[in-house]
């Protein structure tokens, strides 16, 4: 045996406990797992089936702990694992599956074919087959947080030039983006990007949020590898700095995966967990309901469809939240079908879309998603991730939709600025006293 | 001294981390030693390009605001 | 000795070695880690658990389901063929001392699963999406549950098939924990994963 096959089987062994072994085990091969696969509705040849690409992880995995697929491969489908079955693995679990979770949905045994392509990730990353442009982000990731003295005088002097933005926007010349504030009650993590950084500005400063900015973005790029100590020490970095500052909540960007990670995969890494975390849009959907924003759906007018990313709605509980958010602030909502729990990955999931060399692969996987976007008629697309944004985006390219995609939270921005504007060139409201109150 | 680019990136518009993603394609095409100039808008790439550089083991010659666009000089060495 | 109480050994020698087997796959299992979530839960784990093994297991409550409609209610009515067989076995002893209604209920039971798991078998055989995603063990399996289904239903019809009944039943008990009728045990498992997953995130249940 290889040294690479014994790293990949150690790292698969570490993987394995009961949930894994259960989902491993309990695969009837009744095959209608299949079309609830995007990439299988996309491309239906049945290599694509969930159950097929689990087969793979179950042909070794029968081969090393069933007694009949020791003594007898060939009865239950077992082999070795081969180097060749690692590319073959990489090309499935990286390639092939976003993770989306969709066939466990629609399995009656609920088999979470998903947390088998997880710990197929983690085996390949111990075996130095992972993607190569995954490794990098994460790894520069980590860079970020080991140079930090370096960055911080780059970082501090963009988010002045925002802050500029934010007091345009806003008309309050006091309007802050405060960075590293201790004893801030909020530590928003954005994205690396202004994209995601201003309009929740724009949203704290509407409601009097006490926050500050991250010092970190919110993606974890070690979480797609399934390397858990990557994915940790990506992680520590943001949970290090929220019990240094002392805050009392995490609010998150719109990024599905993010959400996963510090939502509900941290408090399984860290001893001390101490604070809420939220998205960003469930806070906003909490102040939309408390009536604290001034929205006009007006600014908003065009038809508008929501994507609900696997890592928020299906995986994540985040189903309402969007809808309240949207029924405030567009003229026009109108839900994909399916949607919610059933809806289909954007096809661009799970670090895909950070890997050139699959661009035409999650083009194809795309295509179910294409189709429900096309029969709402929708202008806007909007998505509460920036991979799936990203995705829909070049969906959008690739096959003329003539949509254009956005954030939540720009469409909230969107409809307060509205509102603000409203208020201020509006007459004033004439006083209107009841007889009574004269008598 | 300014040095001349061996391949000229365009890379405005695009968000993160599709400049570091786009880099890393590109960096394969020169030889090494060779220099990457890129002009980006997002401003993460201030962030993005130091660190993976940094975690790659190439070089930041430079990197700089020119108004709304940022503009960085990378060079291959490994 | 009868033929008939040497193979009533036998079957209870086989049920011995099914739940040793069973046991051992179990030990396997939970020995396994188990790495429960820490985190905060959003909605309720029993409700999601109880969706799990109920309203979620309906023909209806998933896509899948609702698509291969009439797939899903054939596996169904074979499951409810094997617990038939089950029963049937349980009871086989005192068979003449039973009611009518009984017999009639084991022969109706056991002929629907038989039934299902012939068709069961067709479709592995001629689709080829099924046939694509099996292993001679996925046909022994279907194959082997089916033929006692007949026999526990040719045991309903004439007690002359019991020594048949018996050795079938052995057989299929000396199989479930080495072949892939085993997923009966993971089932309880998976499900309850699944309910629990989704349960704590308010996402079913
Ligand atoms: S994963 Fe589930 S639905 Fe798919 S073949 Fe296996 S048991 Fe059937
Ligand atoms: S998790 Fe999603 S992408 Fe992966 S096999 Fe299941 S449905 Fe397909």
């Amino acid at each position: 045996m290889s040294e690479r096959i014994q790293q990949a089987l150690t790292a698969f062994e570490k993987s394995l406990d009961r949930r894994l072994l259960a989902a491993l085990e309990v695969c009837a091969r009744c095959g209608i797992c299949a079309e609830s696969c995007h990439v299988f509705a996309a491309e239906p040849d049945f290599r694509n089936a969930p159950a097929a690409k689990a087969e793979a992880v179950r042909r070794f995995y029968r081969r090393l702990h069933d007694p009949i697929g020791r003594l007898f491969p060939w009865w239950v489908g077992a082999k070795d694992l081969t180097e060749a079955d690692l590319e073959e693995l990489a090309e499935i679990a990286f390639g092939a599956c976003t993770l989306c979770r969709r066939c466990t949905m629609n399995c009656p045994m609920g088999v979470d074919t998903a947390l088998i392509m997880r710990a197929t990730r983690a085996m390949l990353t111990a075996a130095g087959k992972a993607p190569e442009m995954l490794t990098q982000l994460a790894d520069a990731a980590i860079a970020r947080e080991e140079n930090l003295e370096f960055f911080r005088e780059f970082y501090i002097d963009q988010i002045r030039e925002l802050e500029r933005e934010l007091q345009e926007q806003t008309g309050d010349p006091d309007a802050r983006i405060p960075v590293e504030k201790a004893g801030a009650e909020i530590l928003y993590v954005a994205l690396s990007g202004a994209h995601t950084i201003l309009p929740a500005a724009v949203l704290f400063h509407a409601v009097g949020a006490d926050w500050t900015l991250s010092m970190f973005e919110a993606a974890n790029y070690g979480y797609f590898l399934a390397d858990l100590q990557r994915a940790r020490a990506i992680a520590r970095r943001i949970v290090d700095e929220a019990r240094r500052l002392g805050v009392k909540e995490i609010i998150l960007a719109e990024c599905g995966h993010a959400y996963t990670v510090l939502r509900w995969e941290a408090p399984n890494w860290f001893e001390d967990f101490p604070f809420r975390v939220r998205s960003i849009i469930e806070a906003a959907a909490e102040w939309i309901q408390q009536g604290r924003l001034p929205l006009d759906p007006s600014a908003n007018p065009e038809p508008v469809t929501y994507h609900d990313s696997c890592n928020l709605g299906r995986n994540g509980g985040l189903l309402e939240e969007p809808r309240i958010i949207l029924r405030a602030v567009v003229q026009d909502f109108r839900e994909m079908s399916p949607n919610r729990a059933e809806n289909f990955c954007c096809g661009g999931g799970a670090g895909l879309v950070a890997v050139p060399e699959w661009y035409e692969k999650r083009m194809r996987a795309g295509r179910r998603k294409v189709e429900q976007i096309r029969q709402t008629g929708a202008r806007i697309v909007a998505a509460s991730c920036d991979n799936c944004r990203l995705q829909l985006g070049d969906l959008n390219d690739y096959y003329g939709l003539g949509i254009r995609v956005s954030g939540l939270i720009d469409l909230v921005v969107n409809a307060y600025l509205a509102a603000r504007r409203m208020k201020a060139t509006a007459p004033a409201a004439p006083v209107r006293v009841s007889v009574q109150e004269l008598i | 001294m300014e040095v001349k680019p061996d391949l000229t990136l365009d890379l405005k518009g695009l968000l993160c981390p599709m400049p570091v993603v786009k880099i890393n394609q590109a960096i394969k095409n020169v030889p090494i030693g060779g220099v990457i100039e890129a002009y980006a808008t997002d401003p993460g790439v201030m962030a993005d390009i130091p660190a993976w550089c940094r975690s790659t083991g190439n070089e930041l010659v430079t990197i700089e605001k020119q108004d709304k666009v940022i503009r960085f000089v990378v060079r291959r060495l490994k | 000795m009868s033929a008939t109480t040497l193979w009533g050994w036998i079957v209870l020698i086989a049920l011995g070695l099914c739940i040793g087997g069973l046991g051992w796959r179990l030990y396997g299992l939970l020995a396994r880690p188990y790495r429960p979530d820490r985190a905060q839960p959003r909605g309720s784990a029993w409700r999601g658990i109880v969706y799990a093994f109920t309203w979620g297991m309906m023909p209806w409550a998933k896509e899948s389901t609702r698509r291969h409609f009439l797939p899903y209610v054939r596996g169904v009515l074979f499951h409810l063929g094997i617990f038939a067989t089950l029963a049937t076995l349980a009871v086989s002893p005192w068979r003449s001392a039973l009611p009518a209604s009984i017999t009639m209920a084991g022969l109706v039971f056991t002929g629907i699963g038989a039934v299902g798991g012939l068709i069961g078998i067709l479709m592995r055989i001629f689709d080829e999406r099924l046939r694509a995603l099996s292993h001679p063990d996925d046909y022994a399996a279907v194959v082997l549950v089916t033929v006692w289904q007949a026999a526990g239903m040719a045991f309903w019809t004439d007690p002359r098939w019991t020594a048949a009944f018996y050795a079938l039943s052995a057989l299929t008990l000396i199989a479930i924990p080495l072949t892939k009728i085993r997923h009966c045990i993971y089932f309880f498992f998976s499900r309850f994963f699944f309910g629990l997953f989704y349960g704590r995130r308010a996402v079913l249940g």
